[in-house]
């Protein structure tokens, strides 16, 4: 690691094109990194961040562009050929065996041996040790990885990208896992490594960190390049406006609004986190009345999945409490949420949303099957079954290659997504919760669904709507809360609003007191 | 009393190095249900060997090429599994299950067409080796043979390659977390591969020390008895941790030595308790231990998931 | 062309293909072992396996023999349904052999120990089968345990518990329980009494047509009508329709709000009954008697596993493959001793198993092919 570099640049990422079946997730993408720099990649879910940065620790490869390694030309393969090169990278979800140690994590597939293949810890235990220390990574060498904290996980991460003297590291969105005082450990270690001469990828969309520690940022949206900036010559608004761009309006008609009374009352929620040790969802309340579309809008990973899980009772509260027309539900299993009316449109529609291998119709009973109408006497009524799948089919022309009979897992997804917004819209709730309903659609099949949650609002039903994309935010909801960190960090009308506005708030560079 | 001892030790050889074998292949990722047809087919490749060595054989010759005879019939017959389970990514409890009545039927086979076409009229499935067992011995007169160092050895290797080594560090990592293995440029098939074939060597062996306990003939109809079963709760209960094996091992050993001889002794006999209760103790321990501990087991975690360089 | 495309692409065509490619490769591999023991005589060898009874060249002994096939097929029908009863659930039912032995257990108990009639001993074999069932279900679903390893350890606590229960009626001759049917010679040949006739199941003159075998009954029909009945339950009923969503995506399961818990503790414990019952439906025949000293599970069970995956995890596939397997495994034993052993019929239905694990990839390699073909002959088409 001399001070004479051949090039400006450690690794530029020149023109570079990869696209998926129906997409082009990254679209002459150019990404310069400075030798020492920390260089920020910004960008909405869906920006393409995470496929550039595949393609640079080669478990993708672009369709068009190349990559250069200190001015010089190279092919990166497999995550080897990366390493080889000096590219290290620590994941979002981190790489690490919980029963070993923090040493063993370090050394695995780079381990030092003597005769027989037998370890040499103690000279590995060496090299961390002095890396530990230059850098000021604390971590126990000898403590389990599912005994430690997350960031001293993260940490365990970095030194392993260290202890195989990588030079460029990817830290993919380092800061979601972790607590305020972790994250600012983080920075302090990001600019050590920096100031040591290691040239740091930063992927991030919180734009007060990337203020903090970055030197540059690149932008990217929607698969694009928009462009780089000093980040010392800008300001968040601006940041924020290059992230998420120009709106483009597809207005949804909607009537006037009509609030009824409260449906939904959700009171001091705390739900725990499975992905780490912290809650998910701290202390959130909320109202929803009838006539109204209250969106939750953020970044993925903010805690609205958690938040979900709880009010639908997939996972259990740690605290809070719910109240749906009038009565305590916290308690209150799947089933019986459902027959109240309460009506959820999930997040994933594989996982949750569907049988897979079920039918079209025996899906569109999934909520209801076990109603008079369905089942008599413990056998399923297969003919009014049959209607009943043949009459969404028609009002919420689902296509299908068989009809009812068609295998569920051979429809297109916008189809699918008919399918469960008929099934939870037909049951007549009081309140819908739809969770990312456009998700992964072409644009037809959005303005559709838009329709009808709009169609719900318009009857005087709740609804509350999750999601991350900002138009649909803007366009479809009444009121907009903003989540951030599992916490509800402002309250914004879509009316007086801008996507600048929101952006800031999303990315936790602005909050304010909210109340329910 | 020596006796018991003797019976215990030879039981909870066997069982030991069966779980041995049984652990290897699950650390490395693979669920082997299938080492009781492992260890039919050791103890036919041993008992072959055995019974088809010239007389004259001195007893040293005899013993290393049985042992390796019975590792090499374990060491193929678990390629069955680590093909179906590794490369075409079948169900490993089904696929383990089918060895397990493969093993008895295809012993059976091979025993009773050798033995039909020596003589037409004695179509038993059963292998002699009288000559060949005493080289075992190491003592005239009592049941300790030279498994018994070899097992003590083996359980000291295992520990040594588990804990000591690059390639037990490498496999361990498979069968806890393939993906970040994978990560670090570790060939998961290669590493899982390498478990499985070394649960063929260990419940091969396991096989031959098995039908060398205390009798000098073995009829291949019966198996081994549900001992590879055991040796799966012998490494439940081990904790997959070699030296926790070799204690479960030696307890299980102990009940199902006691099920053996118990009538010899005074006051097991005015208890009355049938035999069966003996046999039956180690699955009702091992069962409770699941129960009790199920919260923090302590089984690799990725085992029995067919590994897919596609999910990340 | 375009028919038979569509025709190779239906599910159920693609399951029956795949099964029959397992049995071919089982049977293919039990050749090769006939012709390295003795490639003269292989192919008739072969054929006395396939063929069975009709080995016989008299019709009555066929149809006896037949029967005798039939008698056992009925068990392992129910261990069949069991092992598939709980995999539609998503649980691998390995214990279908120990829930085989309690049933056992239990009804040879009721019936010579305790001189009940034939159907409170088959009510206390499916009691028994579906107590340790829901056993494993009861681990499973509130601790956790992987009921395969559950399973395992109760098929052998299972095993020695009746040994201890039946050595009570022991024969002090033999080491097989009492007799429920006793065989008494008599100068006209072989008939029998029954030392315990109120417990053996009612022929209700079935057995008229397979030349009075006098262990042909109601076991039959009623296994046909239990695989029916399972049938129907799993694809007809509002409880099949919960238990099969729960086997093919839990988590749509517990969203939609079906108790899951419930679910599996009641699927193991059908599970059980039914190869509860199946141990009665043999036992009771007085076809076999149970040997106190046995130190192995029966193969029933294990062999239930071969005929729930060959028969496509299907009811009514099942009773054909469980028949098949049945089939061949006595066809094994009309081979001449002296030359063949008997064992390469279980030889060949354990090679199916094993092949059973392959079907996925059978099925993929198949769906692959197709659509490859159906891309050249669109391309064919476009030009």
């Amino acid at each position: 690691m001399g001070n004479e570099h051949n090039s400006e640049y450690a690794i530029e990422m020149l023109h570079i094109t990869k696209r998926f079946p129906g997409i082009i997730a990254n679209d002459d993408i150019t990404l310069q990194l400075r030798h020492g720099e920390i260089h920020a990649l910004l960008g909405e879910n869906g920006a393409g961040k995470s496929t550039l940065m595949s393609v640079l620790f080669g478990l993708y490869q672009a369709e068009e562009g190349t990559i250069k390694k200190d001015g010089k030309e190279v092919k990166i393969l497999s995550p080897n050929d990366a390493n080889a090169l000096g590219i290290g990278m620590v994941h979002q979800h981190f790489k690490l065996v919980e029963c070993f140690t923090v040493l063993d994590n370090i050394i695995l597939g780079d381990e030092p041996v003597g005769p027989m293949g037998i370890l040499k810890k103690e000279e590995a235990r060496k090299k961390i040790m002095d890396l530990s220390n230059k850098y000021g990574l604390q971590v126990d060498p000898d403590a389990k990885i599912q005994d430690i904290t997350v960031g001293m996980q993260q940490r365990t991460e970095i030194l392993k990208m260290l202890y195989r003297d990588n030079e460029i590291l990817i830290f993919d969105e380092p800061t979601a896992v972790l607590t305020p005082q972790e994250i600012h450990d983080l920075m302090k270690i990001m600019k050590n490594l920096a100031a040591e001469g290691m040239s740091i990828l930063f992927i991030s969309h919180k734009l007060a960190e990337i203020m903090e520690v970055a030197d540059r940022c690149s932008v990217l949206r929607k698969g694009k390049y928009i462009g780089t900036v000093n980040t010392a010559d800008v300001t968040m608004a601006e940041l924020s406006s290059m992230m998420v761009g120009r709106n483009v309006n597809f207005h949804v008609e909607k009537k006037e609004q009509h609030l009824g009374d409260v449906i939904l009352e959700v009171e001091n929620m705390t739900v725990a986190s499975k992905v780490h040790k912290n809650n998910a969802v701290k202390n959130v309340s909320l109202k929803v009345r009838g006539g109204e579309i209250v969106c939750i809008a953020g970044i993925d990973g903010n805690g609205q999945t958690e938040f979900v899980y709880g009010l639908t009772g997939l996972e259990p509260l740690v605290s809070g409490k719910i109240t749906l027309m009038g009565k305590d539900i916290t308690k209150m299993p799947i089933r019986k949420r459902s027959i109240m009316g309460m009506s959820h449109i999930p997040e994933d529609r594989h996982k949750h949303g569907l049988v897979l291998d079920y039918s079209l119709e025996d899906n569109i009973v999934l909520q209801r099957y076990f109603e008079p109408t369905f089942t008599k006497n413990g056998f399923l009524r297969r003919k009014n079954i049959r209607k009943q799948a043949e009459d969404m089919i028609k009002e919420y022309d689902i296509r299908s290659g068989q009809g009812p009979i068609t295998t569920s897992r051979s429809m297109s997804g916008g189809n699918q997504q008919k399918a469960i917004i008929a099934r939870e819209i037909e049951k007549d709730p009081g309140l819908l919760i739809a969770v990312q309903p456009t998700r992964g659609l072409d644009v037809g099949a959005i303005e559709f669904i838009h329709k009808q949650i709009v169609a719900q609002r318009d009857a005087g039903k709740a609804v509350l709507l999750v999601s991350l994309e900002m138009d649909e935010v803007l366009d479809v909801s009444d009121r907009i809360l903003v989540m951030y960190e599992g916490e509800i960090v402002g309250q914004l009308d879509p009316k007086t609003t801008t996507p600048e506005e929101m952006g800031l708030y999303m990315a936790g560079a602005k909050r304010e007191e909210v109340k329910p | 009393m020596i006796l018991l001892i003797q019976y215990m030790i030879v039981f909870a050889s066997v069982l030991m190095l069966v779980a041995l074998g049984g652990c290897f292949s699950e650390h490395s990722g693979v669920i082997n249900i299938g080492l009781e047809g492992i260890m039919v087919f050791g103890a036919l490749g041993g008992a072959l060997v055995m019974s088809t060595l010239p007389a004259g054989t001195s007893g040293f010759v005899i013993v290393i090429l049985s042992i390796l005879a019975a590792m090499a019939a374990g060491l193929i017959y678990s390629l069955l599994l680590a093909v179906a389970a590794i490369n075409f990514k079948a169900d490993q409890t089904l696929v383990g299950t089918a060895m397990n009545l493969l093993g008895t039927a295809g012993a059976t086979v091979i025993v009773k067409a050798i033995n039909t076409k020596a003589n037409p009229d004695n179509p038993s499935s059963t292998i002699q080796y009288i000559g060949a067992k005493k080289a075992f011995l190491l003592v005239e007169g009592y049941e300790f043979n030279w498994f018994m160092p070899l097992a003590l050895c083996l359980l000291i290797l295992s520990w040594v390659i588990l804990y000591k080594t690059r390639f037990g560090l490498r496999m361990m990592a498979c069968g806890e977390h393939p993906q970040a293995a994978a990560s670090v440029g570790i060939n998961v098939f290669k590493m899982r591969y390498a478990g499985v074939l070394i649960s063929g060597l260990l419940g091969g062996l396991g096989g031959l020390v098995y039908i060398t306990a205390g009798v000098s003939e073995w009829k291949f109809e019966n198996g081994v008895a549900g001992f590879g079963f055991l040796a799966l709760a012998v490494m439940i209960f081990g904790e997959w941790k070699p030296f926790k094996i070799a204690l479960a091992a030696l307890l299980f050993g102990f009940f199902r030595a006691l099920s053996n001889v118990y009538t010899g002794f005074d006051f097991l006999r005015t208890l009355n308790l049938p035999s069966t209760v003996y046999n039956m103790l180690p699955y009702i321990i091992s069962l409770i231990v699941l129960v009790l501990f199920s919260g923090n087991n302590a089984a690799p975690k990725a085992e029995g998931i067919p590994y897919d360089q596609g999910t990340r | 062309m375009q028919e038979n495309k569509s025709f190779l692409k239906k599910p159920a065509v693609q399951t029956i293909l795949a099964s029959l490619i397992c049995i071919v490769l089982g049977v293919l591999i039990g050749f090769i072992a006939l012709l390295i023991i003795n490639p003269s005589g292989a192919w008739n060898a072969l054929g006395e396996i396939l063929k069975n009874f009709w080995n016989y060249s008299k019709h009555t002994t066929q149809m006896k023999n037949l029967g005798n096939t039939l008698v056992k097929t009925a068990p392992l029908l129910m261990c069949g349904l069991s092992v598939l009863f709980a995999y539609k659930v998503g649980l691998f039912n390995i214990g279908a052999a120990g829930q085989y032995v309690a049933g056992a257990g239990a009804c040879i108990y009721c019936a010579v120990g305790l001189g009940w009639g034939w159907f409170p001993c088959m009510l206390a074999s499916i009691l028994a089968g579906a107590l340790v069932g829901s056993l494993s279900g009861l681990l499973k679903a509130y601790r956790n345990v992987n009921e395969v390893i559950s399973c395992i350890m109760l098929n052998w606590i299972c095993l020695y518990l009746v040994n201890t229960l039946l050595s009570k009626i022991k024969n002090p001759t033999s080491p097989y329980t009492y007799a429920i049917n006793l065989k008494v010679v008599t100068t006209d040949g072989v008939t029998s009494t029954a030392a315990h006739p109120q417990a053996l199941l009612p022929t209700l003159g079935i057995n008229a047509l397979f030349n009075n075998n006098k262990y042909v009954g109601i076991a039959i029909p009623l296994a046909i009508l239990l695989a029916i009945a399972s049938w129907v339950l799993l694809s007809k009923t509002k409880l099949g329709y919960e238990l099969r969503a729960t086997g093919l995506n839990k988590y749509a399961a517990k969203y939609a709000g079906m108790a899951d818990r419930g679910n599996i503790i009641l699927t193991m414990a059908i599970a059980g009954g039914l190869a509860g019952i199946g141990a009665s439906m043999l036992y009771l025949t007085g076809f076999e008697d149970w040997s106190v000293t046995q130190a192995s599970v029966p193969a029933m069970g294990f062999n239930g596993i071969a005929a729930a995956f060959l028969g496509g995890l299907n009811p009514i596939g099942t009773i054909f493959s469980s028949y098949f397997i049945q089939h061949i495994t006595d066809g094994g034993a009309q081979l001449n001793k002296q030359v063949y052993p008997g064992e390469i019929s279980s030889m060949i239905s354990s090679l199916i198993i094993y092949f059973c694990g392959f079907v996925l990839f059978f099925k993929s390699t198949m769906n692959k092919w197709l659509d490859s073909r159906a891309e050249k002959s669109a391309k064919k088409g476009g030009k």
